[in-house]
């Protein structure tokens, strides 16, 4: 099976014995330390823990903007850890939607030019205007992101992260540089991608009122899952307490 | 407090190596260049005034027919005459074994032992010939060399129509022929052309002129007017049959080492310069980056107490040291190049002597140039760095702003990416810059293009030289005018096709308070192997009345189609005439005049209107028709335009071209210079959206077209302005290097254009690729963790 095609997936992600060791110089730190783990499709899962352990390094890797020291990491059938750079390319274009603290928008472009960056080589992505609809941004689209606020600018990165209408949106600390309100906004639309186009939702955050919008939420603690919460019911971003 | 500015510098000069390297390569071509035409100029400049001061060059000099010894005498008690000596010079014609070409001497006379008190001899081996020893002769050193002569080898000649047999007795060199040129030729060949001296009583025998003499050569008291006293000279020898006296400025060998100087002195002037331009904008470019860059750290150390001053002094010795780089790289270059040259030079120039050395002030002058040029450059980004306050300065810069550009706008109906957007929007934010780098790339470019064009000018006047105006196979000189039965005598010769008269008459043309040495070459209307072909390509007939002059003898004298001039004869009938200019040509050699044979009869009188034969022969039949010559006693000498042709090309080959492959060479450092400086800023601007692409599922290959489309479209734009500088860069040079002797055409032909370009293009796409390589180094994960 192609690494383009995710719609039958039943099980995201599992990954066995996951390992990451960064070289400094003389030192080496462990990142990862043998993390397990199966995410289901159409899951949220939230990422929680201290600074250094572990959280970003795993979501990295599960993006393919990284490779893990050792062990087996698959999406679906594809064992991600085998593919090569133009490979791992072809897997987060098809499949990954990034948001990220600090937005990373091109500050050259309008709201609508940043998200048709991503529709520009997508295979079945919405237009560039229906994903700024799905954000609450249809006035704004022509605006650049400098003209924007902290919390349009983010929802504008995550209108770029599922215009192409990508089985897994991953994000680092979304809300991070935004006050309550607005980090609810940006919240919402991710809930609604989540519930409304099936998308896996992985989601890191210091915020652990975040946590209760989550199915399941990993504990991360020195390189690895200390623990795993189910919540039997997710509560809307709305109802979260900051 | 300073020694850790210190550090930061050396850390930061080891950080941008790369982008600093390429600005220290410009700044050495300039210094390179500067040294290398500074340094030949001056060295061949004293080395010419030693030469003439030790070996007593003469001021004025002046030939006749045949007038006695004892002239000499009543022209020294001229007034302002210091010296004077009379000499006899003559042309011989020479048989070397093995040898199947007319081969030419001049023989000139000298005292006992090769003395002579003005124009000596240096002897380079063995003696001076005796002043009544039959035969003995001193051989100019590279005559020998390249015919393999040496002391005690004989020659055959025929020298006044007789034939004798010559012994080198020595071989030296003399300050009045550093460059010599057989009569009727274009370029010296010294295989073909040799300067002889022989003893005076012997030359005097030889050629039957007892007590008499041919030339004069004088010197001049200090203070002393020059024109006065070849006004006066020409008065005493006129009745000898003179051709009118000359200062240095028209004397042969000396105008023509003149020319070279005033080429050379034309470089020092043109391409240092655009050296250094280049510099001053990469500098501006790179330190203003610089500073931009490190905007936080700057109001940190204003914050902790360093001052404006000390601040900004860190950032113009930043740009000093690499300055430095380039000085010191550039003047070894330039210093050796100018010692190549040199040695070039002495092949073509009969020096005894050539002192390559480069004064302390040449090396200091290019420096401080460059050093000014640096800072010129520095100054924007040493300026924004002493006024920036530390509160401001540790604060994030406020964000770029963007607009969508008016062109933009009618783009983005024709279908731009997003990806477009991104470059069009870069270029427009940063208009100093891309501008910088299209004038950069252009200048490379232009720079390229206007010297690789002169080998085209070359091509167009040999061209023009030997295919439109020379249609003769063999051009036969004879030792004076003869009348028109030598033309019936030279048909008869087997292999002879064709044969057509022409003369060259020394004259003097005046025009109002200007004057001019020059001749007027005559021919029958109705001749056809020698033609007047106009810069435009077209012949121009000769007039049945009037003169036609040479563009640039009519701008010399200030007149004009319609008026008329002063024609003095110098020779033969020593007469002064007024005749109408008819019509001007442009031509690329010579500056001379044209008239109809039966006009110029009219004028002469003297019934012999054949100076030099033109012939056009069977191929077949060449080796016996030039022995036929040679055996001939009225003939000077013969010359083939296919030898002429042939030396001319490689000359052409041999020098054009080594200066040309060191320009293309300079031209793609300035090309690589400013690519690689111009990308390296890109990239480290774009850092952080590149790899945001690569994020967002961009392939390396889609991230490097943003960086490659934003230079590929600079270097589209440089393109054009390059070639519009280089039209003008090469149109400048082509008039610099212009002179009396030739002008040379701007012709540049297709494939000059193209080469030029894809020369440029080249270096462009190679640094540009260099560059982008940094691309797949990318860290997604570090820069994205990062706030912009």
């Amino acid at each position: 099976m192609s690494v383009e095609d995710s719609q039958a997936l039943r099980t995201a992600f599992s990954a066995r014995e996951l390992c990451k060791v960064y070289e400094t110089g003389e030192t080496q730190v462990h990142a990862l330390r043998g993390v397990d783990l199966e995410i289901r499709a159409g899951e949220v899962v939230v990422l929680l823990g201290p600074s250094g352990s572990g959280k970003s390094t795993l979501l990295n890797i599960v993006g393919g903007l990284d490779r893990a020291t050792s062990g087996d990491i698959w999406y679906g059938d594809t064992q991600l850890n085998t593919l090569d750079d133009a490979e791992l390319t072809r897997f987060r274009r098809a499949n990954i939607g990034f948001i990220f603290q600090f937005y990373n928008l091109i500050p050259s472009l309008t709201a609508r030019e940043n998200v048709r960056l991503v529709t520009d080589i997508s295979q079945n992505p919405m237009g560039a205007e229906e994903a700024l609809a799905m954000v609450g941004l249809a006035e704004r689209m022509d605006h650049f992101p400098a003209q924007l606020s902290g919390g349009e600018q983010q929802r504008v990165a995550v209108a770029r992260a599922i215009a192409k209408r990508p089985g897994v949106l991953l994000c680092d600390e979304p809300t991070g540089a935004l006050d309550s309100a607005t980090g609810v906004r940006v919240l919402e639309t991710l809930e609604r991608a989540n519930s409304e186009l099936g998308t896996t939702l992985i989601l890191i955050t210091h915020n652990a009122g975040i946590a209760a919008m989550a199915d399941r939420v990993f504990n991360f603690l020195d390189g690895r899952i200390a623990s795993i919460d189910v919540n039997q019911t997710r509560i809307l971003p709305s109802e979260i307490k900051w | 407090m300073v020694k850790s500015l210190d550090i930061k510098l050396l850390r930061d000069l080891w950080r941008m190596r790369g982008q600093a390297l390429a600005i220290s390569v410009v700044i050495a071509a300039a210094m390179a260049t500067f040294v290398l035409s500074m340094g030949v100029h001056r060295s061949l400049v004293e080395t010419r005034d030693a030469y003439y001061d030790r070996y007593h060059f003469a001021e004025v000099f002046a030939s006749m027919t045949r007038a006695p010894r004892s002239l000499v005498e009543r022209v020294e008690a001229l007034e302002g005459v210091a010296e004077a000596e009379g000499r006899i010079q003559q042309y011989a014609t020479l048989d070397l074994p093995g040898r199947n070409d007319s081969i030419r001497a001049i023989i000139n006379s000298v005292g006992d032992g090769g003395a002579t008190r003005l124009n000596q001899i240096v002897i380079r081996r063995g003696r001076g010939p005796g002043i009544d020893q039959a035969g003995e002769v001193v051989v100019d050193e590279n005559f020998a060399a390249a015919n393999g002569l040496d002391l005690g080898d004989e020659i055959d000649a025929i020298i006044y129509g007789s034939q004798d047999r010559l012994k080198i007795v020595g071989i030296g060199l003399a300050p009045d022929f550093i460059w010599a040129i057989a009569p009727g030729e274009l370029m010296p060949d010294e295989s073909r052309f040799g300067i002889f001296w022989m003893g005076e009583k012997a030359l005097e025998a030889a050629t039957n002129r007892t007590e008499a003499i041919t030339s004069l050569s004088l010197t001049l008291e200090r203070g002393a007017n020059e024109q006065e006293v070849i006004r006066r000279l020409d008065t005493l020898v006129e009745p000898y049959g003179g051709t009118g006296a000359y200062g240095r400025e028209d004397h042969a060998s000396n105008s023509f080492l003149d020319n070279e100087l005033m080429q050379l002195d034309g470089m020092t002037k043109v391409i240092p310069p655009v050296f250094l331009i280049v510099s001053t904008f990469l500098v501006y470019v790179v330190l203003g980056r610089m500073i931009r860059t490190e905007r936080a750290e700057i109001g940190l150390l204003k914050a902790f107490g360093y001052s404006s001053a000390a601040i900004g002094w860190h950032y113009l010795k930043f740009a000093i040291a690499i300055t430095l780089m380039g000085i010191v790289f550039g003047s070894i270059l330039g210093w050796w190049l100018g010692s190549a040259m040199t040695d070039l030079y002495g092949e073509y120039y009969r020096f005894p002597f050539l002192n390559y050395h480069v004064s302390g002030e040449v090396f200091l002058g290019g420096a401080a140039l460059s050093i000014a040029s640096s800072s010129l450059g520095a100054i924007g980004g040493v300026r924004a760095a002493v006024q920036l306050s530390p509160a401001v300065a540790m604060s994030p810069p406020p964000p770029p702003v963007y607009r969508v550009g008016v062109l933009e706008r009618l783009g983005a109906k024709a279908g731009f990416t997003a990806v477009g957007h991104m470059i069009a929007r870069h270029i427009a934010r940063w208009p100093g810059r891309s501008a910088i780098t299209v004038v950069g790339v252009g200048l490379s470019l232009g720079l390229l293009f206007s010297t690789v064009q002169f080998v085209d000018a070359s091509r167009t006047m040999l061209d023009d030289f030997f295919f439109r105006a020379q249609r003769q196979d063999l051009t036969v000189t004879f030792i004076e005018p003869r009348n028109e039965d030598v033309l019936y005598e030279l048909t008869s010769i087997e292999g002879v096709i064709a044969v057509e008269a022409t003369r060259a008459t020394p004259v003097r043309l005046s025009f109002g308070s200007k004057s001019e040495r020059t001749v007027i070459e005559s021919a029958s209307a109705d001749a056809t192997m020698m033609a007047r072909v106009d810069s435009g390509g077209g012949e121009v007939g000769l007039p049945p009345a009037g003169l036609i002059l040479s563009r640039q003898l009519a701008q010399q004298l200030g007149v004009a189609v319609g008026q008329s001039v002063q024609v003095e004869l110098l020779a033969g009938r020593r007469i002064t005439r007024e005749m109408k200019v008819s019509a001007t040509i442009d031509e690329l050699v010579g500056t001379r005049a044209y008239a109809e044979e039966g006009v110029l009869d009219s004028l002469v009188r003297d019934g012999a209107p054949v100076g030099s034969a033109l012939l056009r022969i069977d191929p077949a039949m060449r080796d016996h028709i030039i022995a036929e010559l040679a055996d001939r006693p009225v003939v000077l000498g013969v010359t083939e335009r296919a030898a002429a042709m042939r030396l001319f090309q490689q000359m052409v080959e041999e020098n054009i071209l080594t200066m040309v492959g060191f320009y293309i060479a300079f031209a793609a450092a300035i090309a690589v210079g400013v690519v690689y400086n111009g990308a390296r800023i890109l990239f480290s601007e774009r850092a952080h959206e590149l790899a945001t692409l690569r994020v967002l599922g961009y392939h390396r290959s889609e991230v490097a077209t943003v960086l490659l489309g934003e230079i590929a479209l600079l270097v589209a734009m440089a393109l054009p302005v390059g070639l519009l500088m280089g039209n003008g860069l090469g149109q400048l040079m082509a008039a610099m290097f212009s002179s009396d002797l030739f002008r040379l055409p701007f012709a540049p032909s297709r494939a000059t254009y193209g080469f030029s370009v894809l020369v440029i293009l080249f270096a462009a796409l190679f640094t540009a690729l260099l560059v982008a390589r940094r691309v797949n180094r990318l860290d997604m994960v570090r820069v994205l963790k990062a706030r912009e």
